[in-house]
């Protein structure tokens, strides 16, 4: 049984053509895309939503930040902590990590009076302010459930996408219910710490997307968050989305000087050309490019952008 | 105003803190600013979190920076001095200074509680930012400290830091919650005084966390008992610090409108909050350029450069405008161009803190000027 890193190094530096990569990534449960903040991971995460949902499967993009972007790339209203179709076998939630710890103390302690009083109780909110990955641990769980079809009144799905919090980069998150299993022994999140690492450490189930930009400070970030990942999750990335690219500037003018637009532009680009290089030696996995696009954030950017993945991946597939 | 005679760097504001969301450059402005004031002649320290490698070897600066400042090598009259910032190096350093006996320590820093609680509490990065902060004041060998902060998606939850985590180490709830449940030994002991409520809730933490985490967080408590005072009382002075006239805050944002209501909700939070606001830096704006006659792309993914410049010029001229129309006139509002390349040596970052300084200065002479024509 090929790793899927392995099984990547193998076709990809084979002649024969890489297996469809958005395929592979949509046949996970959980897919997590990470990355520095403001290099455009929720951007790509509606777009693998709607890719997703495209080739039939029942997708839910997860975002989880208080500051809600998610429903602006898909053109909808803020969606306010619930599960909203945002279009054919799409779903789109913002997730507040209390509600989810919130829910198991209900589940848990069934009497409502009982229940009131934990929620109210300022021991119950430092303790879950304090213990170290609680809060990460609730978002993995939230996908989890949903997969599993355990919330009845959610939809059946087949892929959570979680658009990861900035925070760490992602790993933190990845990395919680190992922490969790370490300072909790026993007990409900014990249990639910346990099933989540195995659900990460499986590269059928689990897969992670890294995003960033072909600059020097996201490229050294990304370099440095994969480092973490292996250190801390013992997983790879499955794939790089490379994104806001500048296109690839006219050849220097053999006599005139080049005006002030034309000057930058290749100055741009060259350093998004430097920075590729640098990926291309120190990140061999699959790797997929975005273009910087002249358009405002919105539906008719993410549709752009759905045309520009897609292409990428298939002109991957066949070089 | 102080701020419109003082320029980039004032000396009545020896402290300086930079935030802003991610991505926006704060780190690379922070070091500008820096080596900007050991130029000027005064002994300047920079603390950062996570610079890039290019950075940090512009700096001169490595992992020992973690534990310490370094000295930078860079000739000025003044000496430029920067340190990485590490929430657990510096929490292990509180621990040591306010445990009371050898034997307290120990427990405190063995506890495995504290172990995961030092490396992972949210907020602990920037509650121990501005701790350190507070301690490189009170030594008094810098005449100019800045701050840069780590990178908050949300950047107010860089104010709200301090309160929770000093809320949470002061917590007397959790003190008392669980002080009777746990004997000398670390036994479980029945709460028998909070009745039948007490066990139910005993049996569910139980159930659902387990006793081991209470354990170690009762021990942690207990431990952590006889430091609170001291911990209180530096937390009140950081505060007052903080809000003090010495302290200033700049606010970096992105260009762009969309990134205008986070800038805007910052700076209004922190005015407010009775914060003293520096000037708000906008960076890396593309310029403007007008083109004619460009053929449009023939292939979406692939923007000609002229469409795309010129798009990115005009977003970010009407972010700018947005911004600079719902700020206080009073409120300095500068531009800095986006630049070739990221500044990664020291005569680029000095040529960057001199870019923004000078646009600093314009915009003194267009208020000045603006005050006079009204006045």
């Amino acid at each position: 049984m090929f790793k899927s890193t392995e099984l990547y190094a193998f076709c990809c530096y084979s002649p024969i053509p890489c297996m469809d990569l958005l395929a592979q990534l949509s046949s996970r449960q959980l897919l997590v895309v990470t990355g520095k903040g403001g290099v455009g991971k929720t951007a790509v995460s509606a777009v693998l939503g709607r890719i997703f949902a495209a080739r039939g499967k029942r997708v839910l993009v997860v975002e989880v930040d208080p500051r809600e972007n998610l429903h602006q790339m898909l053109g909808m209203p803020p969606t306010g902590g619930d599960i909203l179709p945002a279009g054919s076998r799409l779903w789109v939630q913002n997730l507040k990590p209390r509600q989810v710890l919130d829910s198991v103390v209900r589940e848990r302690l069934k009497l409502e009076l009982l229940v009131r009083r934990v929620l109210a109780s300022p021991v119950y909110h430092h303790f879950v302010d304090g213990a170290p990955g609680l809060t990460e641990l609730a978002i993995l769980g939230h996908a989890l459930r949903l997969v599993r079809g355990i919330d009845k009144s959610a939809p059946q799905l087949d892929l959570v996408i979680l658009d990861a919090p900035a925070t760490g980069h992602g790993v933190r998150l990845l990395a919680s219910p190992r922490l969790v299993s370490e300072v909790i022994r026993h007990g409900a999140f014990a249990v639910m710490a346990g099933e989540l690492a195995e659900m990460i450490a499986d590269p059928a189930r689990c897969g992670i997307l890294a995003v960033t930009q072909a600059e020097e400070m996201p490229v050294q970030e990304v370099l440095e968050m994969r480092q973490a990942l292996r250190s801390q999750v013992e997983k790879d990335p499955e794939a790089l989305v490379v994104n806001g690219l500048y296109p690839p500037a006219p050849e220097p003018a053999g006599t005139g000087e080049d005006d002030e637009l034309v000057s930058l532009w290749r100055r741009r680009r060259l350093l998004n050309e430097r920075e590729l290089e640098r990926l291309g030696t120190e990140w061999l996995g699959p790797r997929l490019e975005l273009p910087q696009l002249a358009m405002d954030r919105g539906p008719a950017l993410t549709a752009a952008l759905q045309t520009c993945l897609e292409r990428a991946a298939e002109a991957r597939a066949w070089t | 105003m102080d701020l419109i005679s003082g320029g980039l760097i004032a000396d009545a504001q020896p402290l300086t803190i930079v935030v802003g969301s991610g991505g926006v450059g704060k780190t690379t402005l922070a070091a500008a600013m820096g080596v900007l004031a050991a130029r000027s002649g005064r002994d300047t320290l920079v603390m950062t979190f996570d610079p890039s490698l290019r950075l940090k070897d512009a700096l001169g600066v490595g992992e020992e920076a973690r534990e310490r400042e370094v000295k930078v090598s860079f000739q000025a009259p003044g000496s430029l001095y920067a340190s990485l910032l590490d929430a657990r190096i510096t929490f292990d350093r509180l621990v040591e200074r306010y445990a009371p006996d050898d034997a307290s320590r120990r427990r405190i820093l063995g506890n495995r509680f504290y172990q995961h609680l030092s490396g992972s509490l949210g907020g602990i990065l920037e509650y121990m930012a501005v701790e350190r902060l507070y301690e490189v004041a009170a030594e008094g060998r810098f005449r100019q400290v800045i701050l840069d902060t780590p990178p908050t998606r949300q950047a107010l939850d860089f104010l709200e830091a301090p309160a929770r985590i000093v809320g949470f180490l002061d917590s007397g709830a959790l003190r008392v919650a669980l002080k009777g449940w746990f004997d000398e030994e670390g036994h479980l002991t029945m709460a028998a005084r909070l009745g039948p409520l007490g066990r139910q809730a005993e049996r569910f933490l139980d159930n659902v966390v387990g006793l081991d985490l209470l354990r170690d967080m009762a021990e942690f408590f207990q431990a952590f008992a006889p430091l609170f005072e001291g911990f209180r009382e530096r937390a009140q002075a950081v505060e007052e610090l903080l809000r003090s006239r010495r302290t200033r805050f700049i606010v970096v944002s992105g260009p762009g409108e969309e990134r205008i209501p986070d800038t805007l909700f910052f700076s209004r939070r922190l005015e407010q909050a009775g914060y003293h606001l520096g000037p708000t830096i906008v960076n890396r704006v593309h310029p403007s350029f007008q083109v004619q006659g460009a053929p449009p792309a023939a292939d979406p993914c692939r923007p000609t450069g002229w469409e795309l410049l010129t798009w990115l010029g005009e977003r970010d001229r009407r972010g700018l405008a947005a911004l600079a129309a719902l700020v206080s006139r009073r409120q300095p509002l500068i531009a800095v161009p986006l630049l070739p390349g990221e500044p990664t040596d020291l005569p680029s970052l000095e040529a960057l803190g001199r870019l923004v300084e000078e646009r600093l200065g314009e915009w003194s002479r267009r208020f000045a000027k603006g005050a006079e024509e009204e006045g």
